[in-house]
């Protein structure tokens, strides 16, 4: 039997995402939890005009979660459940699995981005062809989570190293980057933590979705140069996903 | 008869800082398509990294592989597209039932969907499991869980199977029904890579065993060819009535709760039997069975854990 490309990513997006989500709705909430906690501590305690870049971070960071979802499945899949090591002896390629599993965690942060889409059209000020600038964004974004999430998950033994990992991958891509304020008031703090920002792509990604809502001026040089940056940590993460990750012990 | 599986010189060493375990030290085998091989051997053994090289998770350190002909290092998408394997300890998902654990399964290696229903149906028939098909995992026993596991590989069309521990938590009612899965496979020309600690789930389904100690294949062969390698091809059991010096002097003579068990050859054997006779006493005799074999070999109980 020769692979089938997008019959085994159907398949494997229908066992990880629509079978669980229709057994367990709660599944959907899930993804939904840390974006509407940082949504809602701004709307408490955030000056007026806040909740905004609040939106703006959830958009990102419900993206974002694509990739520690990913690995903690892949891990679990892996180490647990030994159901890779079953597509491993098949005709499923490495990268068809890691595509259907991504697609798969997209499909769980579906929900959340629909409610923070919708939020964003009631609170943001798009800009002309914004909408176009933040789907492109949140695209860029996924393929590189997915391929951090891939990446580490191939070098991780247990499902609770994932747990070890997450949260420090998570200070480093969405509290230090400005993905739920505006940078400068990362400049009052210290200007290290500004280079330390521009080192996650996150900050990129903010920005643009940020320009795009008309939270922050976004010109079209910055814009070019925000994607560029972008589209190249999610080349490199991806190029290190092709190479480096570990499809087969060695 | 062509080789499913051509094993030479195969080495597998794992390292970690300060140290190193060799987990196959030099194994050769084959494996005659069409044929049951079992792969027997204490936990620890080298069987599951055998079967994992075998199967292209895993890369050898040393030597070499051929599945269906095509080399599991160089040439391992061809290999892919004609096995299947169930590892050891593998579990479904908790949140599917056995007809989408088959189903999804086989659509991922590439069925259609009419093929992946139809296939689906019978294996799970084939195991025993059609009043279950709609029971998601998490209510099922464990016994079935494995049963849905090996229906998932049974299902697909791969010419090569390997089993890493099928059974292992099933009762010997469930056993059964996968072995019969695992004999109609066979009969279907497909061959079987399966590795197991049960000896007489061996004995039971394979053409073929090759025992594996340390990382080093003692013996393969047929169940008839093993049994010529053992130094004492006959089992006499025996109770009181013989002096133990003189029992000892027939043959590897050990204790077993209130009889005595003894190793020993065929003149011996004779000659053991003309004594029981003329004393009255009664004793049983037969030919050695696979676990005699294993322990003349291994010289230990194969439940004994190997060094990992």
């Amino acid at each position: 039997m020769r692979e089938h490309k997008l019959r085994s990513i159907a398949a494997i997006i229908s066992m990880n995402a629509f079978l669980p989500m229709r057994r367990q709705p709660l599944f959907l909430i899930n993804t939904l939890a840390s974006p509407f906690s940082f949504l809602f501590f701004l709307a408490v305690v955030g000056r007026p005009g806040a909740l905004i870049y609040g939106v703006a971070g959830g958009l990102v960071l419900t993206v974002l979660s694509v990739g520690s979802s990913l690995q903690s499945d892949l891990t679990h899949y892996k180490a647990d459940l030994k159901y890779q090591e079953m597509a491993v002896a098949s005709p499923v390629k490495a990268s068809t699995y890691v595509t259907g599993m991504a697609l798969s965690e997209f499909v769980f942060a579906i929900p959340g981005m629909a409610v923070f889409a919708v939020l964003s059209v009631i609170y943001g000020h798009y800009i002309f062809l914004g909408g176009l600038v933040i789907f492109a964004t949140l695209i860029l974004l996924w393929v590189f989570a997915s391929a951090l999430g891939f990446t580490l998950a191939t070098y991780l033994a247990d499902v609770r190293e994932t747990f070890m990992i997450s949260p420090l991958i998570s200070i480093f891509l969405s509290v230090v980057p400005p993905v739920y304020y505006p940078l400068e008031s990362l400049a009052r703090i210290s200007p290290y933590l500004v280079w330390l920002a521009y080192a996650a792509p996150t900050t990129w990604a903010a920005q643009l979705v940020q320009g795009a809502l008309g939270i922050i001026p976004l010109s079209l040089f910055q814009g070019l140069e925000d994607a560029g940056v972008l589209l190249a940590a999610a080349a490199i993460l991806f190029f290190i996903a092709a190479t480096k990750a570990k499809w087969r012990e060695t | 008869m062509p080789q499913a599986l051509l094993a030479r010189g195969l080495c597998r060493r794992y390292s970690w800082s300060g140290g190193h375990q060799d987990a196959l030290r030099g194994v050769d085998l084959e494996v005659p398509t069409g044929t049951v091989l079992g792969l027997i051997g204490r936990n620890g053994a080298g069987k599951t990294t055998f079967l994992r090289i075998a199967s292209t998770s895993l890369l050898p350190t040393a030597g070499s592989m051929q599945v269906l002909g095509h080399d599991v290092v160089t040439d391992a998408v061809n290999v892919r597209e004609r096995i299947a394997v169930i590892p050891q300890e593998s579990r479904p998902f908790y949140w599917m039932n056995p007809r989408e654990l088959v189903y999804y399964y086989l659509t991922m290696r590439g069925e259609t969907h009419r093929v992946a229903r139809e296939k689906a149906a019978e294996a799970l028939a084939e195991l025993g499991l059609t009043r279950w098909e709609n029971t998601v995992v998490s209510r099922l026993s464990g016994g079935l869980r494995r049963r849905a596991m090996v229906a998932m590989v049974m299902a697909s069309d791969a010419e090569l199977l390997f089993l890493d521990e099928p059974t292992t938590g099933l009762d010997p009612i469930a056993r059964r029904s996968v072995w019969e899965a695992i004999r109609k496979a066979a009969k279907a020309n497909r061959t079987i890579f399966l590795t197991t600690h049960y000896l007489d789930e061996a004995d039971a389904l394979s053409d073929r065993l090759a025992l594996l100690e340390s990382g080093k294949l003692l013996a393969s062969g047929t169940r008839d060819d093993l049994a010529a390698l053992a130094r004492r091809p006959y089992r006499v059991e025996v109770s009181d009535g013989f002096p133990e010096e003189e029992l000892r002097s027939y043959g590897d003579l050990s204790r077993v709760g209130e009889r005595w068990m003894l190793f020993t050859g065929e003149k011996e054997a004779r000659e053991l039997s003309r004594r029981a006779l003329e004393k009255g006493i009664r004793l049983s005799l037969g030919p050695v069975s696979l676990e005699d074999i294993f322990l003349q070999m291994v010289g230990q109980d194969i439940s004994v854990e190997g060094e990992e």
